[in-house]
C-alpha cells in the first residue's frame, strides 16, 4: 500500500500517530459518508415498500416497481404514462435549464465589468455587496420574494393603489415568483467563477483585439469567453445541480397546484411514507445530475477540477 | 468616444437594476417587520412597532401570533442547529484538512480520481445526502435492536451532523488544498533536519501555517451547517432545526416575525461585513504606511522626504454615521409625535378593524322583536300554538312506533 498509493511511505512520511487520524478521517467520509449510504439507498430503491418486521422475509425482494411507477403510473390508473410524475420532472429540468441561462446572462456583464472595467475599491465594494444577500438563508430570501409576489403582496398593493391594475396578478399560481426566485436563489455561485475565470485575462487580450478593428461583441465572442469558458462552465454546473434539487425555494415561493421535483420526492418519502419509492426517485434526481455534470464536461472539455474549486 | 460613454451609461443603469434585484426585496422586508398589521407588508401600513421583535400579538380573533423573542419554536431549532453546526465543525473541518493534506502525498496518477471522490459530495443534491443517511441509519437502527445503537440511528441531530458533514467536509477540502498549493515544502524539510520528529512536523509547522485556513473552514462549516435545508429536512426526523422552523412557518401562512428574524440575520451579517472591511483597511493602510516610513529612512535627499502636514481627517463611516444618527432621531420624533408609533396607536388600528364588526353587530341587535311583536301583532307571536308540551291528552292516543 505504502508504494502503491503514495509518493512516499505514508506512515514514515507522517509518523504513525498523525498518520492514523489521516487514514481514520478519510475512509470514514469516504466510506461511511458518501458511499455506502449512496450504495444503500440505490439498493432500497429496488426493492418492494414493506414495513421493517417483513425485512428478509418472503415479501423483501428485488423489484423495478419504483422505476416502472415513475414512467408509466400505478398499475391502477388508465393512462399510459405517469404523466404526473414525468411531467415535474420535465418541467423541473426545463426550468432549471432555463434558470442556468437566464443567471449566465445576467451575470456576464456584472462579472465584467467588476473584473476589468471597475476600479479596485469599487470593485471590492461591489464583491461586498454582492456577498451580503448569501448569508442570508435561502428559504427567508424566499421569503422576502414571497412578501413582494403575494396575491396581497407589496407589488399587487402598489400596482392597484396607483390604480395601474384593477386586480392583483395572481404571481405565485403561475409560479412568476418561483422562477424570479430560483434565479435569485443561486446567482452569486454563477457571479464567482465568472469574476474569476474573466479577473485572470489580461487586459492587453482586449485592447489587442480592439485595436485589430474588433467590435465590442466580437472581441467579447472571440477572446473574452474562450478564456472564461472553464468559469461559465463552473458557474452553470453549480447553477444547474443546486436548482434542479432544490427544495427551500420552491417549498416557500411555488404555486400550491404545481411541484418541483425534490418536493415529489418529499411527498414520497415523508407524506406517503414510501421510502423504497422515494429513493427510487432520488435516483433518478442523482442519475440526472451525473449525466449533466459528465456532458458539460465533454461538451466543454473541461476537467472536473476545474469546475469546482 | 460617444459610444463608450452610452455604454457606460448603460452599464450603470444595469448595475444599478441588478443590485436593486439583490437588495429590493431585503430592504422591503426589512420595512415590514416594523410594521403592526398581522400580514407582512408595506400598505396598508399601521403603526411602526417593534411588536414582532417582541411579544408578538394576540389577535382579537383569539388568535396568537407569536413574535420573534417569544416563540419558544424557534428557540428550539436556534438550539439544536447551534449543537449541529458544532457538531458539523467538530467533524468536518479535521476530515477536510486530513483529506487535503494526504492529496499532496497520493501519486499522480491517483490524483484525479482522489480529487474526484472528495468533491463529489458537492455534486449530489442536498436531498439525496439527506435521505440516504436516513435510509441507512434506519436499517443500522434496525439491526441494532433496542439498544444504544438504534437510539443513535434515530436520533435527528446525530443524523443531521454525519449528513451535513459529508458535504461540508468538501467545502473544507477545498479551502485547505488552496491554502496547501501555496506551501513551502522546503519549512518541513528544515524542521526534518534540524531532528524533529514527522509528528512534531505536523504540530510544529503544519498546523501554524494551516491555522487561518483552520479558522475560516470552520467560520464556512458553521455557515453552512446553519442554514442548510435541503438535507436536514429529512436527516432532521422528528426533531426541529432553525431552518425546518422557518419552512413550517412559511408553510403554514407568513408572519412578520420571520421579517424580523430576518432582519436581525441582515444586520448581524451587514455588522460583520462592514466590520471584516475597516479591519482589511487599517491593516492595508498600516502596510502603506510602514513602507512610507521605510522610505522616509531610507531616503537621504528630501526629494523623497516630502512633508507630511497634519491634516484633520474626517472618516466617510463618520461623517455618514452622524448624518444617519440626525436623520433617524428626526423622523422618530416625528414618528411618535403623529402618534404612529406605540401601544396607543396600535389600539386605535385595532379599534378601526373592530368598529367592522361592531357595526355589523349593531345591525343584527338593531334587528331584534319587541314584546309586543312576541305577544301577537304583525308576526302572529307564539301564544297561538299555546303550550303544547303541557297538555296531558295531546299523545293520548299515540301508539308508540311500531
Amino acid at each position: 500500500m505504502k508504494s502503491l498509493f503514495f509518493t512516499q511511505p505514508f506512515f514514515q512520511k507522517n509518523g504513525k500517530s498523525v498518520a492514523l487520524f489521516f487514514l481514520v478521517a478519510i475512509v470514514f467520509w469516504f466510506i461511511f459518508l458518501v458511499i455506502i449510504p449512496q450504495l444503500y439507498m440505490l439498493d432500497l430503491s429496488f426493492r418492494a415498500n414493506i414495513p421493517p418486521l417483513e425485512r428478509g422475509g418472503p415479501k423483501d425482494f428485488y423489484t423495478l416497481e419504483h422505476y416502472r411507477h415513475f414512467v408509466f403510473g400505478s398499475k391502477t390508473s388508465a393512462d399510459a404514462y405517469n404523466f404526473v410524475d414525468l411531467g415535474v420532472f420535465g418541467r423541473t429540468i426545463i426550468v432549471s435549464i432555463f434558470v442556468t441561462i437566464a443567471n449566465l446572462a445576467f451575470c456576464y456583464p456584472i462579472a465584467f465589468y467588476i473584473a476589468k472595467i471597475a476600479t479596485p475599491s469599487t470593485a471590492r465594494l461591489l464583491i461586498v455587496s454582492l456577498i451580503i444577500p448569501f448569508w442570508i438563508n435561502e428559504l427567508l430570501r424566499s421569503f422576502a420574494l414571497r412578501i413582494l409576489f403575494a396575491n396581497e403582496g407589496v407589488i399587487n398593493n402598489v400596482l392597484t393603489g396607483i390604480g395601474i391594475l384593477d386586480q392583483g396578478i395572481l404571481f405565485i399560481t403561475y409560479d412568476v415568483g418561483l422562477y424570479t426566485g430560483l434565479i435569485y436563489a443561486y446567482i452569486l455561485l454563477m457571479m464567482f467563477p465568472l469574476y474569476n475565470a474573466i479577473e485572470s485575462l489580461d487586459v492587453n487580450q482586449i485592447e489587442a483585439a480592439k485595436d485589430l478593428g474588433s467590435s465590442t461583441f466580437r472581441t467579447h465572442w472571440r477572446v473574452v469567453i474562450p478564456h472564461a469558458k472553464p468559469g461559465i462552465v463552473s458557474g452553470c454546473t453549480m447553477v444547474f445541480m443546486l436548482t434542479v434539487g432544490a427544495l427551500a425555494t420552491p417549498v416557500v415561493l411555488s404555486s400550491p397546484n404545481t411541484l418541483w421535483f425534490p418536493q415529489l420526492i418529499y411527498q414520497w418519502f415523508n407524506l406517503n411514507d414510501n421510502w423504497s419509492r422515494g429513493s427510487a426517485y432520488s435516483i433518478i434526481l442523482l442519475i440526472v445530475s451525473v449525466v449533466f455534470v459528465l456532458t458539460m464536461m465533454r461538451i466543454f472539455k473541461v476537467r472536473i477540477g476545474e469546475i469546482i474549486r | 468616444m460617444r459610444s463608450s460613454n452610452t455604454m457606460n451609461f448603460l452599464m450603470g443603469i444595469y448595475i444599478l437594476v441588478f443590485f436593486t434585484y439583490l437588495f429590493g426585496p431585503l430592504i422591503i422586508m426589512s420595512f415590514t417587520a416594523f410594521n403592526s398589521a398581522e400580514f407582512p407588508a408595506i400598505t396598508p401600513w399601521e403603526c411602526f412597532s417593534f411588536r414582532w421583535f417582541n411579544e408578538g400579538k394576540i389577535a382579537y380573533d383569539g388568535q396568537h401570533l407569536a413574535g420573534l423573542f417569544t416563540d419558544w419554536r424557534l428557540h428550539d431549532g436556534l438550539i439544536s442547529s447551534l449543537i449541529i453546526g458544532a457538531g458539523v465543525v467538530c467533524l468536518s473541518v479535521p476530515i477536510g484538512m486530513a483529506a487535503a493534506i494526504v492529496l499532496t502525498q497520493v501519486k499522480s496518477q491517483l490524483r484525479d480520481i482522489y480529487y474526484s471522490i472528495s468533491i463529489m459530495p458537492v455534486l449530489f443534491p442536498g436531498v439525496i445526502i439527506g435521505i440516504s443517511t436516513v435510509v441507512l441509519w434506519d436499517r443500522i437502527a434496525g439491526l441494532g435492536g433496542g439498544g444504544f445503537i438504534s437510539d443513535v440511528g434515530r436520533n435527528g441531530i446525530f443524523l443531521t451532523i454525519l449528513a451535513q458533514t459529508c458535504f461540508i467536509s468538501t467545502y473544507c477540502f477545498l479551502i485547505f488544498v488552496a491554502r496547501l498549493q501555496r506551501f513551502d515544502q522546503t519549512q518541513e524539510e528544515a524542521a526534518l533536519d534540524l531532528g524533529a520528529t514527522q509528528t512534531q512536523v505536523f504540530f510544529k509547522i503544519l498546523i501554524p501555517y494551516l491555522a487561518p485556513a483552520i479558522a475560516s473552514a470552520a467560520v464556512i462549516a458553521f455557515l453552512a451547517s446553519f442554514e442548510n435545508y435541503n438535507t436536514t429536512v429529512f436527516s432532521i426526523l422528528s426533531d426541529q432545526t432553525l431552518t425546518t422552523v422557518i419552512a413550517s412557518k412559511v408553510r403554514l401562512g407568513i408572519s412578520p416575525a420571520l421579517s424580523a428574524l430576518a432582519l436581525t440575520i441582515i444586520a448581524l451579517t451587514v455588522i460583520a461585513a462592514v466590520t471584516y472591511e475597516v479591519l482589511r483597511r487599517r491593516q492595508e493602510r498600516k502596510y502603506i504606511e510602514s513602507q512610507e516610513e521605510f522610505v522616509k529612512e531610507k531616503a537621504a535627499s528630501s526629494r523623497v522626504n516630502k512633508e507630511y502636514k497634519a491634516r484633520l481627517k474626517i472618516p466617510k463611516g463618520i461623517v455618514a454615521l452622524i448624518l444617519l444618527v440626525i436623520i433617524g432621531s428626526y423622523v422618530a420624533t416625528q414618528v411618535v409625535k403623529n402618534d404612529l408609533y406605540g401601544n396607543s396607536c396600535i389600539e386605535a388600528a385595532d379599534i378601526i378593524k373592530k368598529s367592522k364588526f361592531l357595526d355589523q353587530l349593531q345591525t343584527l341587535e338593531s334587528n331584534q322583536l319587541s314584546d309586543e311583536d312576541l305577544q301577537g301583532g304583525s308576526l302572529g307571536g307564539n301564544q297561538d300554538y299555546g303550550d303544547i308540551f303541557g297538555d296531558p291528552t295531546l299523545f293520548q292516543d299515540f301508539g308508540g312506533f311500531d
